[in-house]
């Protein structure tokens, strides 16, 4: 409390350092202050009430807490949640760092914007029609899919109507979505890689791959991280897709978290519950997001 | 330090020998490759979305497929989008609700990304984490809250209350903090030593800096602002508010989907962001080019 | 560099205060706002506006009418109401939820009541009321499921397209048998009898199965909708659920692998679809050569008759300021003429008993059909403030059985005892 008593009335020269550090962050502060937090803050009061917005509201304790976590089909929607964020998040990142890699190495800038352009388009789309061209793509009967795979002998596959393909093919439109949106991020920031260390290694005779796991990617690390992280969060919280295209089916075996919370709130009218499934999205999210912060965190030497 | 890494290049390449430069060339060549066969496979949804807003619905029905549209200059679809909905001004709309989501979002993310990157106060850590933990809130759980907040302020169907929850970018602020942590403590000292303020500083000596992370933030939050859909959708009710995601919708209902008009608005929606991508692109080029030199 | 810092602020600052105003004011005109989220039917909703410019002659207000997007109307809606000034005047929506579960819609004044009353035909007396209390006015007449059927296909398959089997069970399922080309590899059929519902969130598949359940004489919920046990799951519900599983499973008169089932039989991939009313509007649009005609759904013990899980009312919002100009309005648009013009307008099924034998009724393609299913008795209605839960936990039974996740009797069982714990929550 005392440093905060120096933040506003500094004393020194250092202070007023400190002081300047938190200006700069107070407007994003006030941000989330006033758009988030109150809205979180009386999420986590609904997860101990009973209610109906407009209706009754009544205290019931941990009550709800325990009706949700003992709830299959939550556990199904958080099943199905991890399930696509473990297709999704590894292959987009990986191809997103393969991609970034190798538009860094071409020559020429012309046709690098060209394929970086067609990289990045996806990111372009609104995720509604994206899906929705997707899911035309993936159609059993006449999509474009069933029908290339008819030239190569491959009988037509159920796609999005399969119990056991539905994941699989969801996470590939995630990854199409936002493989461009990480490229980026990845190429801006190999190309501020000081060339120096790239001809310092040269000389040492360095092979391609010494390079790259000695230099480029201890380079990335910062962005890497940024990549995982929030891969994690969004993939997490995927809704728009699936809502508009499986809506949870076949069987709920698509069924995501926050589908769940929406159908809860808006379509079930159980806000206490969808408050508790909220809740439970931001703490998971919160301890892992932690935890990649302190594991993956590696201090560069420049 | 001029002389040795060239005198060291020399001698590396003449120690190569030829096959081994022969197989450098190839395996440029074959990146060059794959990237631009990844590049085709990606592209390919949006030339199929291109091809079926040129069909008519009959068309799209067609078993077994076909690719190519009966007539390829068959606009009918477009002039349908137009007629139906008033996709210019949708397209007005998001694009000035964008621009301000991208233009605050970069000036709030560099200066909360300084203050993370360059400063130690008490809290800093925390702080980060709590405006990190704003991507961690389901937005449909506080959509209701925040609706009757902006009711309140009277911004409903107006552009600020559309932009409200898109003024400042987490993603912006990770960015910019990693784009600046890298900047040398050497420069920002320098900059003290001559008197400068830490807003001066800011100005004079971070901005200029990390110029692609800005073009990058300003992009990306661009585009995420205009493909935003539930939360636009919730706060404007007047047909001269919407954005361009309610005009895709509105060829969507709980019956069927009219993928002919849905595709021909996609394309619309999609032209712009191409047209400012390519221009952009080249301002970004320019920023990268001319923070290399500087470096 | 420090100049144009200061300028680029400038300009900065300078746009957003611009575009900070409030966008384009509404003008001066009073008006009264009609929410809907109906946008497959868009000069319905039009019509109301033009309704609303002679309203305005009378009264000084006109109505504009706001389409929302089906996807997260929900949400919308209550955050609205939630928010109150900003709600609309009158707004399309199902009575049992934001009348029953919340409490956002205004009473029926006595003398409109007795017009409906005295109008509306007898399956449609519920649509609209909540415990007895009208709250609003149907607008859809058209949505129960009846049976189209390919005549190419039955010809060729050696039936009579003018006179479909009348039973599901045995022949209806012989006549879908024969409609059906299996694959000779033993793969999918090329051909199927029956366009089944196999995609999507569970309430719209609970909403195609039910004409079976209804048909076996079964019912979701007890008549006072307080109880699950014994009707979700009675011997009746097994064993149309047996019936139709099979149809998948065992007898393969119909698909999983055909996508969406208005789609398959619009390609012709399959002869036969349960479809309301609007469908025929679509096959003319998406599929002009598929020759179709429409009948009554099929009977088993009971026939299914004219049942619907979704009954759309326009309804009047409690808070509203304008609530007695709104009722005006409905006032002035509710008589016989104005119920046809609405709905012939977008070639729907108009409301009234009084127009059900229009000549633009009977020019329609289901007319007949129409007239046959009405003539049925009334089915089930499952009218209760949490039927979606209600049905997607039944749903869910439904597709288990689709998909060869269990036995129609333990799903059943299951969920009827997960609908029981809903209800009593």
């Amino acid at each position: 409390m005392r440093q905060w008593y120096r933040i506003v009335f500094p004393k020194n020269y250092l202070d007023r350092r400190k002081r300047a550090g938190f200006l700069f962050v107070l407007p994003a502060l006030l941000f989330f202050g006033s758009v988030f937090l109150l809205p979180l803050a009386q999420s986590v009061l609904y997860s101990f009430h009973k209610i109906t917005p407009g209706g009754a509201r009544e205290f019931v304790g941990l009550r709800l807490y325990e009706k949700v976590l003992t709830d299959p089909t939550f556990w199904r929607a958080v099943g199905n949640t991890v399930q696509l964020l473990l297709l999704s998040v590894p292959t987009t990142v990986v191809l997103a760092l393969a991609v970034a890699l190798g538009l860094n190495r071409i020559a020429s800038l012309k046709w690098r914007n060209l394929w970086a352009s067609m990289y990045f388009l996806p990111f372009a789309t609104s995720l509604v029609a994206a899906a929705l061209i997707w899911q035309w793509i993936y159609e059993p009967v006449y999509g474009f899919l069933n029908y290339a795979l008819s030239f190569v002998g491959i009988a037509p596959q159920k796609w999005l109507q399969s119990l056991a393909q539905v994941l699989p093919s969801i996470a590939a439109v995630s990854v199409w979505v936002r493989i461009g949106f990480d490229t980026m991020i990845f190429l801006a920031a190999l190309q501020s890689i000081p060339g120096e260390y790239y001809e310092a290694a040269d000389i040492d005779g360095a092979s391609a791959w010494q390079r790259l796991r000695y230099i480029t990617l201890p380079m990335l690390n910062a962005q890497i991280i940024m990549v995982v992280i929030l891969e994690l969060i969004f993939n997490f919280k995927i809704f728009d897709q699936v809502y508009a295209t499986t809506q949870g089916g076949p069987a709920g075996a698509s069924q995501t978290i926050i589908m769940l919370l929406y159908d809860t709130a808006f379509k079930f009218f159980r806000f206490g519950d969808a408050s508790v499934m909220a809740v439970f999205v931001f703490v998971t999210l919160m301890v892992v997001t932690l935890l990649q912060w302190r594991l993956l965190r590696r201090p560069v030497e420049y | 330090m001029a002389a040795s890494p060239q005198a060291g290049r020399v001698l590396s390449a003449a120690a190569e020998t030829s096959t081994s430069v022969t197989r450098q060339v190839h395996l440029r060549w074959i990146i060059a490759l794959a990237v631009a066969c990844g590049a085709i496979v990606v592209f390919f949804p949006f030339f199929w979305m291109a091809v079926t807003s040129l069909k008519t619905a009959p068309e799209i029905q067609r078993v077994p497929l076909q690719i190519a549209p009966d007539h390829w200059l068959n606009f009918d679809n477009y002039i349908e989008v137009f007629k139906r909905e008033p996709f210019l001004r949708y397209l007005l709309n998001s694009a000035i609700v964008a621009s301000i989501a991208a233009v605050s979002s970069v000036v709030v993310s560099s200066l909360a990304g300084f203050g993370f990157a360059k400063y130690r106060f008490p809290g800093r850590d925390i702080f980060f984490l709590a405006i990190v933990g704003i991507l961690m809130v389901p937005f449909q759980s506080v959509v209701v809250p925040l609706y009757v907040w902006m009711n309140d302020l009277g911004l409903v169907d107006t552009y600020m209350g559309i932009v409200a929850p898109d003024l400042v970018s987490v993603f912006g602020v990770f960015l910019m903090r990693n784009a600046i942590e890298v900047i040398p403590n050497d420069y920002i000292d320098a900059a003290r030593i001559d008197g400068g303020s830490e807003l001066k500083i800011f100005f004079l000596v971070i901005l200029p800096s990390v110029k692609p992370a800005i073009a990058t933030l300003l992009i990306i939050k661009f585009l995420w602002s205009w493909n935003e859909f539930f939360w636009p959708m919730v706060v404007t009710s007047s047909p001269q508010m919407r954005v361009v995601t309610m005009g895709l919708m509105s060829f969507t209902n709980m019956y069927f989907i009219e993928y002919n008009l849905l595709t021909a608005a996609a394309v619309i929606s999609i032209l712009p962001i191409l047209v400012i991508f390519i221009v952009l692109q080249r301002w970004v080029v320019q920023a990268v080019v001319m923070s290399g030199l500087k470096g | 560099m420090k100049r144009n810092a200061k300028w680029a602020i400038a300009i900065i600052a300078a746009a957003l205060f611009a575009f900070a105003m409030p966008g384009a004011s509404i003008a001066q005109q009073k008006k009264l706002v009609l929410w809907t989220h109906w946008d497959q039917n868009p000069d319905f909703n039009k019509w109301y506006a033009e309704k609303g410019k002679e309203f305005a002659k009378k009264s000084g207000y006109e109505v504009e009418v706001v389409t929302i997007p089906y996807q997260g109307y929900e949400a919308k809606y209550l955050a609205a109401f939630m928010a109150k000034n900003s709600a609309p005047d009158i707004f399309m929506g199902m009575t049992h939820h934001w009348c029953g579960q919340y409490d956002f819609c205004d009473k029926m004044p006595v003398d409109l009541e007795k017009i409906y009353d005295q109008n509306l035909p007898k399956y449609m007396a519920e649509v609209g009321k909540w415990k007895g209390v009208r709250y609003g006015i149907p607008i859809e007449h058209g949505n129960f499921q009846q049976m189209y059927i390919n005549t190419d296909m039955f010809k060729k398959a050696g039936l009579d397209p003018d006179n479909p089997p009348k039973k599901f069970d045995p022949e209806w399922l012989a006549a879908m048998k024969k409609l059906t080309i299996a694959d000779a590899k033993g793969g999918e059929p090329t051909q199927v009898g029956f366009a089944i519902r196999s995609k999507g969130a569970p309430v719209g598949i609970t909403d195609k199965f039910l004409p079976f359940a209804h048909a076996w004489g079964a019912r979701m919920l007890s008549p006072e909708l307080d109880k699950a046990t014994g009707y979700a799951n009675s011997p009746a519900m097994v064993a149309a659920l047996t019936f139709f599983g099979d149809l998948v499973t065992k007898d393969k008169v119909a698909s999983l692998a055909f996508g969406n089932p208005e789609d398959a039989f619009g390609q012709k991939r399959a002869a036969v679809i349960f479809r309301e009313s609007w469908y025929f509007g679509w096959l003319k649009k998406n599929a002009p050569d598929v020759n179709f005609k429409v009948y009554a759904l099929p009977c088993q013990t009971v026939c299914p008759g004219a049942g619907a899980l979704f009954p759309w009312t326009d309804l009047v919002y409690k808070n509203s300021p304008n609530k007695q100009v709104a009722w005006e309005f409905m006032r002035f648009i509710s008589n016989a003429k104005d119920d046809m013009d609405h709905h012939q307008l977008q070639g729907i099924l108009p409301v009234w008993t009084a127009n059900l034998e229009s000549d633009y009724v009977k020019s329609r393609p289901d007319y007949q059909s129409t007239k046959a299913m009405l003539a049925q008795q009334v089915p089930p209605t499952y009218f209760h403030p949490k039927s979606n839960e209600l049905a997607t936990a039944f749903g869910e039974a439904v597709v288990g059985v689709m998909f060869g996740k269990g036995q129609p009797k333990a799903l059943l069982d299951e969920a009827a005892a997960k609908m029981d714990r809903i209800l009593k929550d």
